[in-house]
């Protein structure tokens, strides 16, 4: 990625700083920057054409957006799914509707214990059922409840709360995965509640959030079902913060 | 719901999973789960059981009388047909 700018580039280092590596090939290659005209963002890439925006955070999200596609398209052979994942000693896949309190929770989480592999993009290799990392910034849309202040290095955008340092460690390579949490936030909940769900049911719910089903055998569902069959997975209706944390952390407890 | 033989929608892909069903749609964009006396029920919507051998084979298997056993086939078939699961033209 070029940036020749700095407010450009800070920005992008805010938000894909954990992925800068010094990577002798190159497969995707990104020119970002202002223009000096009407301050709107591009985001360009040779043999294509530009994206604009007029704000920082609209710029994220459209680039957020093309490097999804791209990557689904450099590693066709992954099984995406458009979900956040944790680690505590394998990968927690927490999957939900946009706005459904993933990254929230996400973030919560991080203060209890768990690793931090990806907020948004889980890659899975279906051969080893592992989950690749897809470190970008933990990417709030609003401010959590008081109890999981953000730290004061958070770059605020027009959308979005980038947290630049989580508390728990961020994972770097392919993680085996442990266990799928499907969460729903419902408001009118008194207190968080956690069921199990069957291998079918969880593989219906992983199809609907499957980002490049259509490349994968059997249109996708094989891959779904490989996922689910092979680990626990639990609906989480998620409430009071503090107390969803702790029941999923009891709920992923190995067993005696 | 007709009495003859119900058939699933040749287009439609199944994969079953410790006795349930996911069933994926793509012409509608749909994705279903079935139980498994929905499965049970969906294998049998071959094209060549009637609605009565399929009771009869469910009442066997999950130790349930016919009466109960074609009321839950009926109830069922009528659910897929309203899904556009079953292929119209055999029914």
């Amino acid at each position: 990625m070029r940036c020749a700018e700095p407010a450009t580039y800070t920005l992008v280092a805010a938000a894909y700083g954990e992925m800068q590596d010094d990577a002798s090939t190159i497969d995707l290659d990104y020119t970002v920057g202002q223009n000096g005209a009407d301050a709107a963002f591009y985001i360009a890439r040779p043999g294509q054409k530009a994206l604009t925006a007029r704000d920082d955070g609209t710029f994220l999200a459209l680039f957020d957006k093309d490097i999804a596609i791209e990557l689904q398209k450099l590693r066709r052979d992954l099984y995406f799914v458009h979900a956040a994942v944790l680690t505590r000693g394998e990968a927690v896949m927490l999957v939900a509707k946009p706005g459904g309190g993933k990254s929230t929770l996400t973030w919560a989480l991080l203060h209890h214990g768990f690793g931090f592999l990806s907020d948004e993009l889980a890659p899975v290799d279906l051969d080893t059922l592992e989950v690749h990392p897809y470190p970008r910034t933990l990417a709030l849309k609003r401010e959590p409840p008081g109890s999981y202040p953000l730290p004061r290095r958070t770059v605020v955008t027009s959308r979005t709360l980038h947290v630049r340092s989580v508390p728990g460690s961020v994972v770097k390579g392919p993680t085996p995965l442990g266990a799928l949490v499907f969460l729903n936030y419902d408001p009118d909940a008194t207190g968080p509640k956690i069921r199990p769900l069957t291998a079918a049911e969880a593989g219906a719910r992983l199809y609907a959030n499957a980002l490049n089903p259509l490349a994968h055998a059997g249109n996708g569902l094989d891959g779904a079902v490989r996922i689910t069959a092979a680990h626990p997975c639990y609906e989480l209706v998620s409430a009071d913060l503090s107390a969803t944390c702790a029941l999923l952390a009891r709920t992923l407890e190995p067993s005696e | 719901m007709s009495e003859n033989h119900p058939k699933r929608r040749f287009d439609i892909s199944a994969r079953v999973v410790a006795d349930e069903t996911v069933v994926l749609d793509l012409g509608a964009a749909q994705i279903h789960q079935l139980n498994a006396t929905a499965s049970f029920i969906w294998n049998r919507c071959d094209g060549h059981c009637t609605v009565g051998e399929i009771a009869e084979k469910l009442a066997e298997s999950f130790d349930v009388d016919y009466e109960t056993a074609r009321q839950a086939v009926r109830t069922t078939l009528h659910r897929f047909d309203e899904l556009g699961l079953l292929d119209s033209a055999r029914q």
